[in-house]
């Protein structure tokens, strides 16, 4: 397949995936949208779009079964969706059961603070 | 400067053990106040009118079970904001197996279910406290390990003058924790802290754009909610257009397109030449049944232009169509 037949089929994918959206967003003009900086808003449409099956999939792909993701994926603001996608597993997350590395991160803090102190 | 002084201090391991004990107390003073400059800003002064000591001792506990701090620390939220529900009820809707722990994101996002709205505090020292006293218990995300120690507490209280902290976390219903300590383990996540609030409140630390943020994304999962919200939000902030095209759209959401339409009239008021207001009357006017009203605003909206140009004229097309029918 030559060069130019793969980015015409790429193109057709992408107004593909852009031509149901489009019907979709008429009407009312959505908070989010308000709420997004303007210059940005056509651009994160098509994105959110995508974004939102993304973290979808990877919430799945973490333990979570189909409709629970996306439950949970529903929830979420249009800015969480695209700061998640792409980079859930860089993110923290918070589980830890409160033991030894506590203690340990206790004792060495409690020395600064009392070397602070005075 | 302490890698200097530690270096100084090998040197002389063999010569003196007191100038060791000094070396390393001096580069404990020189360190702490960049090392957590937070604490030691607080300690030149207190938000003049905040009190010097609160604990909020009706918040309940929820100890906490194997890596499931997040569950345990929403709980405690979200029942001190009146919502019944268990940590169990909970794990499916932030706990991540694989992950063995909750994301923030998610932390977030879970009250919305229950029709609360979640803010995320300015990453400050001085406004923990403020929402402490403000009756607001705040979740903060510590790291207490060296690289994976990630965990969520629960702050409930403070003490000024003696620089403490009064926290529920994991299995302790009360932990105290100096303040120092606390922003040891609470900078790595920077900062990080939020507080969940039922639609008819506004948090002591609320900043305009950001709460109407947190509004906004309250709207998806719970319209009736969010309406509450926005009509709280407008009591405090009344000039704000993004609100009240908010408001509106929880109205629409919700099948009530008599109020939409009276509040986006009035935002047409407001904001004569917003594209937005003008493209949403059009379209609650075309829902009403009155096409022809409606394409009188949005022809103006066409006029306008702008970055939504796009939607207006997808709105104008469908009530063109209407009005040929």
């Amino acid at each position: 397949m030559n060069v130019w037949a793969k980015i015409i089929s790429r193109l057709l994918i992408a107004l593909m995936i852009w031509t149901p959206y489009q019907i979709a967003t008429a009407g009312i003009i959505g908070t989010d949208q308000v709420v997004a900086s303007s210059s940005q808003v056509d651009r994160t449409t098509v994105l959110n779009f995508l974004s939102r099956s993304d973290v979808a999939n990877k919430l799945q792909s973490l333990g979570i079964d189909p409709a629970t993701a996306n439950d949970r994926v529903a929830a979420m603001s249009d800015q969480e969706v695209q700061s998640l996608a792409g980079r859930i597993n860089s993110m923290p997350a918070g589980g830890t059961s409160t033991g030894a590395a506590v203690l340990l991160i206790i004792i060495i803090a409690a020395a600064v603070w009392w070397f602070w102190q005075r | 400067m302490v890698v200097l002084a530690a270096l100084s201090a090998l040197r002389r391991f063999r010569q003196n053990a007191r100038s060791i004990a000094g070396v390393f107390i001096l580069a404990a003073l020189c360190g702490c106040a960049s090392l957590l400059p937070q604490s030691a800003s607080l300690r030149e002064t207190l938000p003049p009118e905040l009190h010097r000591k609160i604990e909020l001792t009706e918040v309940p506990f929820f100890p906490q079970t194997e890596y499931q701090c997040g569950p345990a620390a929403l709980a405690t939220l979200l029942n001190e904001a009146g919502v019944k529900v268990t940590p169990e009820d909970l794990v499916p809707e932030v706990y991540l197996p694989e992950r063995k722990g909750s994301l923030q994101i998610e932390m977030l996002a879970a009250p919305r279910r229950h029709g609360l709205v979640s803010y995320q505090l300015a990453p400050r020292f001085s406004d923990l406290l403020t929402e402490i006293a403000a009756g607001n218990p705040v979740i903060v995300l510590q790291n207490l390990g060296f690289k994976e120690g990630w965990h969520y507490a629960v702050a409930i209280g403070y003490d000024y003058d003696w620089g403490k902290l009064y926290l529920r976390s994991g299995q302790s219903r009360r932990q105290v924790m100096p303040f120092a300590i606390s922003e040891f383990v609470w900078m790595r996540s920077g900062y990080w802290a939020m507080v969940a609030l039922p639609p008819d409140r506004i948090p002591a630390t609320a900043e305009e754009s950001r709460w109407l943020s947190a509004v906004a994304a309250l709207e998806r999962p719970d319209p009736r909610a969010a309406r509450t919200a926005y009509q709280t939000f407008l009591k405090r902030w009344p000039e704000n257009v993004n609100a009240v095209i908010g408001l509106a759209n929880t109205h629409h959401a919700l099948g009530e397109l008599r109020d939409a339409e009276a509040v986006l009239r009035r935002a047409a008021q407001l904001d004569p030449n917003s594209v937005i207001v003008l493209n949403n009357l059009a379209q609650t006017l075309s829902d009403e049944g009155r096409d022809a009203e409606a394409l009188q605003f949005i022809e103006r909206a066409a006029e306008l232009g702008g970055p939504f140009a796009g939607a207006v004229e997808e709105t104008r097309k469908a009530i063109r169509a209407r009005l040929k029918k």
